[in-house]
């Protein structure tokens, strides 16, 4: 079953009197089990999508999907109350900047205490208490910090990011969550750190079966252990499908451009390919092109592009273009 | 920290010295003779001549007048008023507790009303209690203090008749001179008719800190409810909401803490603006207090006065400055915890 399906999500920035679509109907599905790559340049809205689906957005934005289902019930028809509850029961979130999300002024004990369900938890009030600070230390553990107890008596600040990182992770599996959302866990670390990083996710996915979203801007990341990937390009969803069919058969243009961009796929792929980076950069909010927001640089551009394009489905493999490559030819 | 607070200490001195040299030069700056100013005798004679010039050193050089000066302040010499030629020192002595009493408690009541109004403002942000709280304080920040204070006497005093508008305590009640806080004089001491004098007391107290406190109320109320809808929209209240939290622990446990730090601070440098209008408050209300003493020592050209009341004000506010300065990084574990020397 589909844990999470998500249709023709629409986010709008509203300034004024207009409003700016900064998400643009953007379809996402995630199976039980199953590890998803949402890849990006940064501002192409793979923030806006997690905050979304967690619904942490401000008044200033406004969210609208034809379907937005969890396990098979819709999450906007629900009570504020019911949703909250099944969003910090079932999905738990890594924000992009760790140390921004731990709150400066208390230890890192208490705010990973609080972060322990209590239905997890039995006995008296003293019991509890143990078994919190037992837990905490637990979980230090999971996520591969081995110095517990100077950790746990820290303020953030006194922390590298990778740790804040760590934390934040332990403090997301804390209450088991069925889907977790981890916004670019890795990109402000260093390499050894980000494979223990990616390490752990990959753990917690295969032992625990929990279903991952990971939010990033590289592609390297995701290649090797993500089931299926979603490209997205200034807030529309170009590209999705399995990693294989993504790596290996790009239909999109820009999905092409991200490949080859990457130095080890750019090797095996060179003959097939004209383009290794795409002119310019990615255009501000303010001034979005009409149609195919990729239009100003796109290689394969034509006049048709100036309408948005629909998603094209073959088997589980979508994207988003008038021109997509072809690739029967190749093969006669 | 310790390095901080250490620095914060010379800081202090630094002022206090810039603000001793300040009080001293006011002497050769004030028109008239330096010895008139700095001894407060307006008519010298021939006898006194001498026995002055000796003691204020006029015929040496600058810098020992200075050191002689700073040797009078501390021993509590400040001259005598040109008015009343009574000793400054003893003067001001006697009358700023009445100013830091009507200040404090001014200053309490409006943390006490201003920090939950605006708590209650940032969390009910854009509905109906955040607007009627938000647009009553734009009325209170805009009042100037005299008009609000003879339309308060005006209403309360005149037309019910429910409090007293002048002094302090009723002439007929006898409180010794203590502490000089009244409400503390009058529980200490054992008079007759002990909590009637304390009634009256607090019913003359009642509108100078209405008026009083209205200004920094409303800073407080605008200023609290500013800082807890920033931390509001950070991420670790997000965070922390997503962990299932409700929203009053939210508020309780992560809001508070990091939206009161700057509040501190903000308390501190509102005091010298709450002296300010201390001192108006005082002379429409005939409190009598250092502000009101001040301002007729200024209209009657009483040089040592002035100079005493201003050394006294002015260190009082640097030292509540700092104070809640060195407060504020202690209170912060961001700062407190940090390696010394980095900020
Ligand atoms: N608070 C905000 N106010 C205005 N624009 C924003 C805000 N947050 C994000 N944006 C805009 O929304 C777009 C998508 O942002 P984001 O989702 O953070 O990108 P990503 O995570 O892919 O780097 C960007 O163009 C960014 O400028
Ligand atoms: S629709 Fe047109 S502009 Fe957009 S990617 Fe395809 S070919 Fe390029
Ligand atoms: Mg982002």
């Amino acid at each position: 079953m589909l844990l999470l399906d998500i249709r023709n999500l629409t986010i709008e920035l509203r300034s004024g009197g207009n409003s700016i679509k900064a998400v643009e109907r953007v379809n996402l599905s995630i199976k039980e089990g199953e590890v998803h790559g949402l890849v990006g340049e940064s501002g192409s809205g793979k923030s806006l999508i997690a905050k979304a689906i967690v619904g942490v957005l401000n008044q200033r934005w406004k969210v609208t999907a034809d379907r937005m289902h969890w396990r098979g019930q819709d999450l906007f028809r629900l009570s504020r109350k019911k949703r909250r509850q099944i969003l910090s029961n079932e999905i738990a979130m890594i924000y992009q900047e760790p140390s921004r999300c731990l709150d400066p002024t208390s230890t890192i004990l208490e705010q990973l205490l609080e972060s322990i369900p209590s239905d997890q938890l039995d006995g008296n009030l003293w019991d509890r208490k143990k078994q919190r600070q037992a837990r905490a230390v637990a979980l230090l553990h999971k996520v591969g910090i081995k110095d517990h107890d100077q950790c746990l008596q820290s303020y953030p600040h006194q922390l590298s990011e990778g740790y804040c990182q760590k934390i934040m992770i332990a403090m997301a599996v804390a209450k088991k969550p069925d889907l977790l959302i981890a916004d670019e866990p890795t990109t402000a670390l260093e390499s050894t750190t980000r494979a223990q990083i990616l390490r752990v996710l990959k753990g917690l996915n295969q032992l625990k079966n929990t279903s991952i979203l990971l939010i990033s801007h590289d592609l390297e990341t995701l290649s090797d252990w993500t089931h299926t990937v979603s490209v997205l390009y200034c807030g529309q969803m170009v590209e999705s499908g399995s990693t294989e069919q993504i790596f290996n058969r790009p239909h999109h243009p820009y999905t092409q451009a991200l490949i080859n961009s990457v130095p080890d796929f750019h090797m095996e792929l060179a003959h097939k390919s004209r383009l290794f980076a795409l002119e310019g950069s990615i255009p501000t909010l303010q001034h979005l092109p009409i149609g195919c927001r990729l239009g100003p640089r796109c290689p394969y551009a034509q006049r048709e592009c100036v309408k948005t394009p629909t998603a094209h489905k073959d088997h589980n493999h979508s994207y988003s273009c008038h021109y997509p490559i072809d690739y029967s030819q190749e093969q006669r | 920290m310790i390095h901080y607070v250490l620095r914060r200490l010379f800081l202090l001195l630094f002022v206090l010295f810039s603000l001793s040299v300040l009080t001293f030069s006011l002497s050769f700056l004030f028109p008239g003779d330096p010895l008139n100013n700095l001894s407060g005798y307006q008519e010298i004679t021939v006898n006194q001549l001498a026995i002055l010039e000796r003691k204020y050193k006029i015929e040496s050089d600058y810098f020992t007048q200075y050191i002689a000066f700073l040797r009078r302040v501390f021993s509590g010499d400040l001259g005598i008023s040109f008015n009343s030629q009574a000793p400054v020192f003893e003067q001001v002595n006697r009358i700023f507790p009445a100013t830091v009493e009507l200040a404090v408690y001014s200053l309490l009541v409006s943390i006490i009303i201003g920090i939950p109004l605006g708590i209650i403002s940032a969390y009910y942000h854009r509905r109906l209690p955040d607007t009627v709280i938000l647009t009553t304080t734009l009325v209170g920040y805009s009042l100037p203090v005299f008009w609000w204070a003879l339309l308060i006497i005006f209403t309360f005093s005149l037309h019910f008749g429910w409090f007293p508008s002048s002094g302090r305590i009723g002439l007929v009640y006898e409180v010794p001179h203590i502490s000089g806080f009244i409400l503390v004089d009058i529980l200490r001491s054992d008079i007759i008719y002990k909590y009637e004098a304390l009634k009256n007391a607090l019913m003359h107290m009642a509108l100078p800190t209405l008026v009083l406190t209205t200004y920094p109320t409303t800073v407080l109320i605008r200023y609290t409810r500013g800082s807890m809808l920033n931390v509001l929209e950070t991420n670790y209240i997000k965070t922390a909401r997503a962990k299932g939290l409700s929203p009053f622990q939210v508020l309780l446990h992560h809001g508070l803490r990091n939206a009161l730090l700057p509040v501190i601070r903000l308390i501190g440098l509102q005091f010298s603006s709450l002296i300010t209008l201390a001192m108006i408050t005082e002379v429409i209300f005939s409190w009598p207090g250092v502000g009101r003493w001040l301002i007729e020592s200024i209209y009657q050209r009483d040089y040592p006065a002035i100079q005493g009341g201003l050394l006294a004000i002015a260190t009082f506010v640097i030292i509540v400055t700092i104070t809640s300065d060195i407060l504020y990084k202690w209170f912060n574990p961001v700062s407190r915890t940090q390696v010394d020397g980095k900020f």
